[in-house]
């Protein structure tokens, strides 16, 4: 007995020294600057990252009053929600097909997350090519099909260049998300589908009645997880359209990005992403309260 | 060869059915081997058809960018467009090495992620092996603290992280950015090694135990071994995280010296005319690391990813 207690707690200690590392960078970067970014918003900071004096709710105040946050939260709202819903739908139908015992099918697996690997100025660069008026390969073969008169301005219009990053951002992440979705597909026992089918149900039937039931927790995860990290979605944007035309694309994080290294207000800015972390957990909460995460 | 069930096993042979569901159907296929084969070969093409489409959706840009960079200028703003390129030329890339700073650009892009590398390893592969080989209190808190950190937002940082970095003496250097991407890699890299730290049999640890090898002793020389391609995975995601990462590199580092390749890729294509064939060859310089290293751990990435996922 005493022998096991020696045991445990030389297990712990060693548990915790490994850890240790790890945990005390995750608290000097994440930690201590989520609390600085608190304390910052409260403070009448301009470029210079240090000092400033208290400026109470100036912050906030200034920050709720203007159309621009306003606008640019529901900008990414849109945006999120958009990209997410694109990018599930897209993700799920990959996951079918890549569900398949087949001979190389490691290989699809493997390959079709290139899009999400490659660097996002790499992906700016291919699609800005291929999206281009005159030039782009897109509009060639969208003129060639008879499916446009003429030249498509893909970020010409703040409709256009809302729903040309949304698309963009989504190619980048579908195969990433099939691939959990995948993995979430792979736990279904094939004991409850083949009872299914020896019951007399038909394919169709199997899949709405038996694998989408038990896909429902991943498929959740996926949705809010995919939403959370759209939310988050910077460089894309950024890259594509500095956040225009005429701020059609300007959306929270490059709200933030704007006012602390554009208009140089970084107490303002640090308001801003107190706001939209309280935004971003009210929506987590809501999502977890109404969407159900599996049928009962 | 799952999904076959024997024959002494039939029930009624399940309808073919196109689209989602059918991938269910070879999974209930109840007919027996003999006669299934046919079938499965006529089926097999019409298997691949639907991943073989979604790899071209993935990877027929990439393959347009490649061929623009090789295509002389007239060509590559050609109407219409050369699917096969008609000429050849190394010219975009001799004048992105010759003319830019993009050779600067990749050494420091280089020295970010492979320093960024090396400290998530350092940092996860311990963390990993805590967290999920061994029994302590407070291991579950953490283990869910971890999670959180990784979906967190980064953007929320953006602000808080300029102004530390700008008093620990940090920011305009590489150190700076490497301090950010370990920040952001080593999280999901933990949780990515869980797949592989958890894969390795007991037995093999007690066995070790039982011949007096101490745990590092057993971590480095049984288990480490055990859990390679996982190290692989996560040396590559870290690696890539870093190769891209663009919002940090273009706040904190002021000096163009110290660009990395994202943002000077980026301050490139603002510069001047567009020139097409130039940023097509920066692409592909950008990318070849990545399929090349993707190449070699892509395998145990996504199979790291999978098992991760369900946990």
């Amino acid at each position: 007995m005493r022998r096991r207690d020696v045991l445990t707690s030389s297990e712990t200690l060693l548990g915790y020294l490994l850890v240790a590392p790890l945990f005390l960078w995750i608290a000097a970067a994440v930690a201590y600057p989520l609390v600085d970014a608190v304390v910052t918003s409260f403070l009448d900071v301009g470029i210079i990252g240090t000092g400033g004096r208290f400026a109470g709710l100036a912050n906030y105040a200034r920050t709720l009053q203007s159309g621009g946050f306003w606008s640019a939260a529901l900008r990414s709202l849109i945006w999120a929600a958009g990209s997410a819903l694109v990018q599930t739908v897209a993700a799920f139908i990959t996951a079918l097909a890549l569900n398949r015992s087949i001979r190389g099918i490691a290989f699809f697996r493997t390959w079709s997350i290139v899009s999400w690997i490659v660097p996002t100025v790499v992906v700016v660069i291919i699609w800005r090519w291929m999206l281009a008026g005159s030039i782009g390969v897109v509009n060639y073969v969208l003129q060639a099909l008879h499916l446009v008169s003429e030249p498509v301005s893909f970020f010409g219009t703040p409709r256009n260049a809302m729903i040309t990053t949304i698309l963009v951002n989504a190619w980048r992440w579908f195969p990433f998300l099939a691939i959990i979705i995948l993995a979430g597909l792979q736990t279904i026992p094939r004991e409850q589908l083949e009872a299914a089918a020896v019951d007399g149900a038909t394919p169709a039937q199997v899949f709405f009645r038996v694998t989408l039931p038990l896909l429902q927790p991943i498929l959740f995860v996926v949705g809010l997880v995919g939403t959370l990290w759209a939310l988050n979605i910077f460089d894309v944007i950024w890259l594509f359209t500095k956040g225009g035309p005429s701020d059609g694309t300007t959306t929270l994080p490059v709200y933030i990005y704007q006012t602390a290294f554009t208009a140089f207000s970084m107490g303002e800015a640090a308001a801003v992403s107190v706001l939209m972390a309280i935004m971003l957990l009210a929506l987590g909460l809501l999502y977890v309260k109404y969407v159900p995460s599996s049928f009962e | 060869m799952n999904g076959r069930l024997r024959a002494s096993e039939t029930g009624s042979a399940a309808t073919p059915a196109g689209g989602a569901a059918g991938g269910l159907r070879r999974e209930l296929a109840h007919a027996p081997m003999a006669a299934g084969t046919v079938r499965a070969r006529i089926g097999s093409w019409r298997a691949y058809a639907l991943p073989a489409a979604i790899l071209l959706v993935v990877a027929a840009p990439f393959y347009w960018i490649f061929t623009s960079s090789i295509k002389v200028p007239p060509e590559i703003i050609q109407v219409p467009p050369t699917l096969v390129p008609r000429s050849f030329t190394l010219e975009h890339y001799l004048k992105l090495f010759r003319y830019t700073e993009y050779p600067r650009y990749l050494a420091n892009s280089l020295y970010v992620a492979g320093l960024t590398m090396l400290i998530t390893l350092g940092l996860s592969v311990p963390a990993a092996y805590s967290l999920y080989r061994l029994r302590f209190p407070g291991r579950e808190a953490i283990r869910r603290a971890l999670l959180l950190t990784y979906i967190f937002p980064g953007i929320l940082l953006l602000v808080p992280l300029y102004r530390l970095l700008t008093s620990l003496g940090l920011l305009d250097r590489l150190f700076g950015l490497v301090f950010v991407n370990v920040t952001f890699a080593a999280p999901f890299a933990t949780w990515l090694l869980q797949a592989f730290f958890t894969r390795v049999p007991q037995e093999l640890e007690e066995s070790a135990a039982l011949e007096g090898a101490s745990r590092m002793r057993t971590l480095a020389l049984v288990i480490l071994p055990v859990v390679r391609p996982g190290l692989g995975a996560v040396a590559i995601y870290a690696f890539l995280s870093s190769w891209t990462e663009y919002l940090f590199a273009s706040v904190l580092i002021i000096d163009n010296v110290r660009y990395t390749l994202p943002v000077g890729l980026a301050g490139i294509i603002g510069q001047y005319q567009v020139d097409w064939g130039m940023l097509a060859a920066g692409a592909v310089v950008m990318t070849a690391p990545v399929v090349v290293l993707f190449a070699f751990v892509g395998r145990a990435f996504v199979e790291g990813l999978m098992e991760g996922a369900i946990k």
